[in-house]
């Protein structure tokens, strides 16, 4: 109740402890939810870490022998990380700049335009498994649909999951298929877009791509900076497709990083090691989404910031 | 012309969207002689409708159904009150350490699950959540960091004014989340139950580790049965996926209608 | 059905009154039972766990299936300590640390379990260091399964005992037709290589050696280089089409409509074809020449943990699986048991003979993964080398010695 009249210096007192209270009971069920489920684990898998922890039998204390050797005589590591690096330069990219342009199409209402996002969605709807049996129907080189209408054209297609050259760009366009999501995540964005700046800049004649440039993209920056953070962390943690589609090969040209930590898990029960991997990604992924949010401040702009160092009343 | 062309684009990039979809659906109706045939068949001689019957009643998926109804509204609910809470907070107060929780909150979502699986396994194990629905309802009342990241973006593209001018007529914290931006960020909030339900209704990781019994399986885990390790029954699992795929879809088209119309973000700014 | 159930249910009655105190704790006792298996295989073994529930009163087992998701499941039960009391295995070297040896336990029943029935071949399947950790339930070794109509419409002569794979080659090059995208044969690119090691067998030679101790001589012998090369070579005059590479459809989908002539798989494969309605027979595995033909087991067999609470529940259900009235339920894959084989006429039955037949052959190595604990690492490398052969079509001394290579640093 801060509408209470101050009537004693204890009272004011109090009222400035609830009032320095108040956020942190806002942000309450995350704190909680953090030291209930996530601190623990994470201890846990990061002591994991410095052990040889095999999922069954004795574990022994190694000391930092899982990050030595993932660093100096595992190739798979520095290999499965360019493929994800790679993985991530065309899908980061791809994903955002598609998912705005499939946005700002759809953001008109116009006839037939629910039925097309619905239809954009709907990739996202199929669970992951059946999602990869489509795909690998799809990409089969003899007997796939996709071979088969390029046969039509007269083309020849490529094996696009044997072909070390094409499976890692046949992962990237079947992981596209999902911007269904980024595609509405800016759609909701452009509706907070006050329709008025519109109608202000076509009067004074802007042209369709500057009011897109300098109206649309500025205002949608706080989620555009979402969906790139966002994309980067599923870019990492890119798995299911892959370890269904092609099992990381043809030869290793689509192991990708999680893939890498997932076998060392699952198939070599080495959890220990599978813990120091998860660390090194946790650290590579954490200092990438700090760049771009501290580049964020020279290009997103927020209608409603509060800035710590602006405080006001404390 | 720009609008023909428009439309031409939009309708190529749908029917690629589409095939998918359609695929599916084709393979669920075929029948078996059909299904393996070559060149394929766009359209099956005779559509056997029995598939969705005979692959429903395979395993018993109307309590596979009741499950993940159950986990899916309950954890919708936890999630779209927690998450709106959190964002508010980070969104409209300065307090100490903000910026570093903030972070720390980003940071969850980059965890990897394959090493926090076990120590959460333990973990529930030990409240005697396993073979439960609880580890798949419960965590969705403590936010996740995915959408209160998004509901935080969402409230820092509303002018500040509007809360200062709310102080001045007296409300206070909680009025203002409640009275101010909850009705404002419904469209944010709706996309974030969208984006829940579909996590939790395709949730097949939680699932496999947290249930045991036959009688506490959800569709998705249900689905993944027909998926031995050296045969899979391909007709049942399109029929069930093409079957699980229609209440998402329906609850997406109108959550995007409700986004595109419900938007009141204009109307209060400006 | 339900006469012999209730008398089923009366011996046991009987038994475990004689045995007293045991049946008092059993009362209300739920047992979990984890599998792999789904569909129908699944509800086998839900009719079977019904009848033991049948003759236990008070016993309740929980099935839990999680189809291809297993190891994952029961990484997190062990891992944390929670492990299913009764569950399929055969991933004995990562596991066995966790689960209970039954030697003395067999031994105690050997009579009472007819031991003797089940060949010794099985088995060794489940034994590690000595000891046995599993009870087989159900197995199956690999054959040839062909088209009858395909080979009728070519005009080719079927396959007979004792051919081998230059037979085979010379029968599938005439069926190879680019217009249909039909083929003779198919190899595989993605093997599991725990199946694969059957061809080396037949050839020879092995994965490792059989004290575990080196790869090199073993993996990359010239007995090695000749079987991937002959692989390669029936891809590259395409007698055979290659599975794996950049395409999920599997053999036996190619085989279900009619895209392939033969096919080498094993039990799980039969069930779909016979739903197909294809017209089949069944053959051994080709040999190698002259060398005696050598089959991989692939066996389910049940393995009880070493923390279960009840284990003597635990293993009467293991035992009940493997008795013969269980043993004769399970349609899906092969009967342990001489004895039931040759009462449902199995052993004579044109399509299930060449499995005994294989099964009578192959009992002279132990695989791989038994050997040696970085076996699965290692087998990666062999993996690779598999595959990289299979996309030259070529060059398998060059990728087996660098899979040698490579698996040096496992070996310590």
């Amino acid at each position: 109740m801060s509408t209470l009249v101050v009537q004693d210096e204890a009272s004011e007192e109090r009222h400035r402890f609830i009032e320095k209270l108040t956020p942190y009971l806002f942000i309450s069920p995350w704190i909680l939810g953090f030291l209930f489920f996530t601190l623990g684990p994470l201890i846990f898998s990061f002591i994991m870490s410095f052990y040889d922890w095999p999922v069954v039998g004795e574990r022994t204390f190694v000391g930092l022998q899982n990050y030595e050797v993932m660093l100096t005589e595992d190739p798979l590591f520095w290999d499965s990380l360019w493929i994800t690096v790679k993985f991530g330069l065309f899908f980061v990219p791809f994903n955002v700049i598609l998912g705005l342009l499939l946005a700002v199409l759809l953001n008109q209402k116009v006839f037939g335009t629910g039925v097309f996002r619905t239809i954009f969605y709907l990739p996202s709807v199929i669970s992951g498994v059946a999602l990869v049996t489509i795909w690998a129907w799809i990409y089969s080189h003899e007997y796939g649909i996709l071979n088969f209408l390029l046969g039509l054209a007269g083309i020849e297609g490529p094996n696009w999951l044997g072909d070390p050259n094409w499976s890692l760009l046949a992962i990237v366009i079947a992981s596209l298929w999902g911007l269904g999501g980024t595609m509405l995540i800016l759609l909701t964005g452009l509706q907070s877009i006050p329709k008025e700046l519109y109608e202000a800049a076509k009067m004074s004649g802007v042209p369709a791509w500057a009011r897109l440039i300098y109206i649309t993209i500025p205002m949608l920056s706080p989620m555009l900076l979402f969906t790139v953070i966002t994309s980067i962390i599923s870019a990492f943690q890119q798995l299911t497709i892959a370890l269904l589609l092609t099992g990381g090969g043809p030869l290793e040209s689509t192991y990708f990083f999680a893939m890498y930590i997932y076998d060392n898990a699952f198939k070599y029960f080495e959890m220990g090691f599978a813990a120091a991997n998860s660390w090194v990604m946790f650290l590579i992924i954490l200092v990438l989404s700090m760049l771009v949010l501290k580049s964020s401040s020279a290009w997103v702009y927020y209608e409603g910031e509060m800035k710590n160092s602006e405080a006001a009343d404390d | 012309m720009t609008r023909a062309l428009t439309y031409g684009a939009l309708l190529f990039l749908s029917a690629m969207f589409i095939i998918p979809f359609y695929w599916t659906f084709i393979t669920a109706v075929k029948s078996i002689g059909e299904l393996y045939q070559f060149p394929p068949v766009f359209w099956p001689d005779e559509v056997m409708w029995d598939n969705f019957v005979t692959a429903w009643f395979k395993q018993p998926f109307d309590v596979y159904l009741k499950n993940s109804v159950i986990v899916v509204i309950l954890s919708t609910i936890g999630q779209l009150f927690s998450c709106s809470l959190v964002a508010f907070g980070f969104a409209r107060f300065k307090f100490r350490g903000r910026d570093a929780i903030f972070v720390l909150l980003l940071s969850t979502m980059m965890i990897p699950w394959d090493v926090k699986m076990i120590p959460l396994y333990m973990e529930f194990n030990m409240l005697g959540w396993i073979n439960t629905l609880k580890p798949l309802i419960v965590p969705a009342y403590f936010a996740d960091a995915f959408f209160v990241f998004l509901l935080r973006q969402y409230i820092m593209t509303v002018p500040i004014e509007i809360d200062e001018a709310a102080r001045m007529d007296g409300a206070n914290s909680w009025q203002i989340y409640w009275r101010i931006h909850l009705p404002l960020m419904m469209p944010a909030l709706v996309l974030v139950g969208t984006f829940h339900f579909m996590n939790a209704w395709n949730d097949y990781l939680g699932p496999l580790i947290y249930l045991n019994d036959q009688s506490k399986y959800t569709l998705t885990l249900g689905l993944s049965m027909f998926k031995g390790l050296h045969e899979t029954d391909i007709t049942s699992i399109a029929a069930i996926t093409v079957v699980l795929c229609i209440p998402p879809l329906i609850l997406f088209f109108f959550a995007q209608r409700y986004i595109m119309d419900g938007s009141i973000g204009s109307s209060v700014k400006g | 059905m339900k006469k012999r159930l209730k008398q089923l249910a009366m011996v046991t009655a009987v038994t475990s009154m004689a045995l007293g105190g045991a049946s008092a704790a059993f009362a209300e006792e739920v047992l979990r039972f984890a599998t792999w298996n789904s569909s129908e295989n699944l509800a086998i073994l839900q009719e079977i766990s019904k009848r033991f529930e049948a003759a236990n009163p008070g016993v309740k087992v929980q099935v839990e299936s999680y189809g291809d998701g297993y190891d994952k499941k029961l990484i997190a039960a062990f891992g944390a300590g929670n492990p299913p009391d009764v569950m399929y295995m055969w991933n004995y070297p990562k596991y066995y640390k966790s689960l209970m040896p039954l030697d003395e336990l067999m031994a105690r029943d050997a009579e009472s379990m007819d031991l003797e029935d089940i060949p010794a071949g099985l088995i060794n399947t489940t034994r590690i260091e000595g000891k046995a950790y599993g009870i087989p339930a159900g197995f199956t070794t690999h054959v040839v399964f062909y088209n009858k109509d395909m080979f009728e419409a070519a005009g080719v002569a079927e396959p007979k005992t004792g051919w081998t794979w230059s037979d085979l080659r010379e029968k599938a090059a005439q069926f190879r037709d680019e217009g249909s995208k039909t083929y003779g044969f198919a190899v595989e690119a993605k093997p599991d290589p725990y199946d694969y090691e059957q061809f080396f067998w037949s050839n020879g030679t092995r994965f490792i050696a059989e004290d575990g101790s080196s790869v090199d001589g073993y993996m990359n012998s010239p007995e090695a280089v000749e079987v991937l090369t002959m692989f390669a070579e029936m891809a590259k005059n395409e007698e055979a089409t290659v599975l794996g590479i950049g395409d999920s459809t599997s053999g036996s989908a190619l085989f279900k409509g009619s895209k392939l002539a033969m096919f080498q798989s094993a039990m799980w494969s039969k069930g779909g074809i016979d739903k197909a309605g294809i017209n089949y027979g069944v053959a051994m595995l080709p040999a190698f020449g002259d060398k005696p033909v050598h089959s991989s087991i692939g066996a389910s067999a049940m393995s009880v943990a070493k923390a279960t609470k009840n284990p003597e529940l635990a293993w009467e259900f293991v035992k009940f699986y493997a008795s013969p009235e269980a043993v004769k339920l399970r349609e899906n894959d092969l009967p342990i048991r001489t004895s039931v084989a040759e009462e449902m006429n199995l052993t004579a039955d044109p399509i299930y003979k060449p499995f005994f037949e294989m099964l009578a052959l192959s009992d002279r190595e132990s695989n791989a993964f038994l050997k040696h604990k970085n076996w699965s690492k290692i087998q990666t490398n062999l993996e690779r080398a598999i595959e990289a052969t299979m996309i030259e079509k070529g060059n398998a001394k060059k990728h087996l010695d660098s899979a040698v290579a490579r698996s040096k640093r496992h070996l310590k």
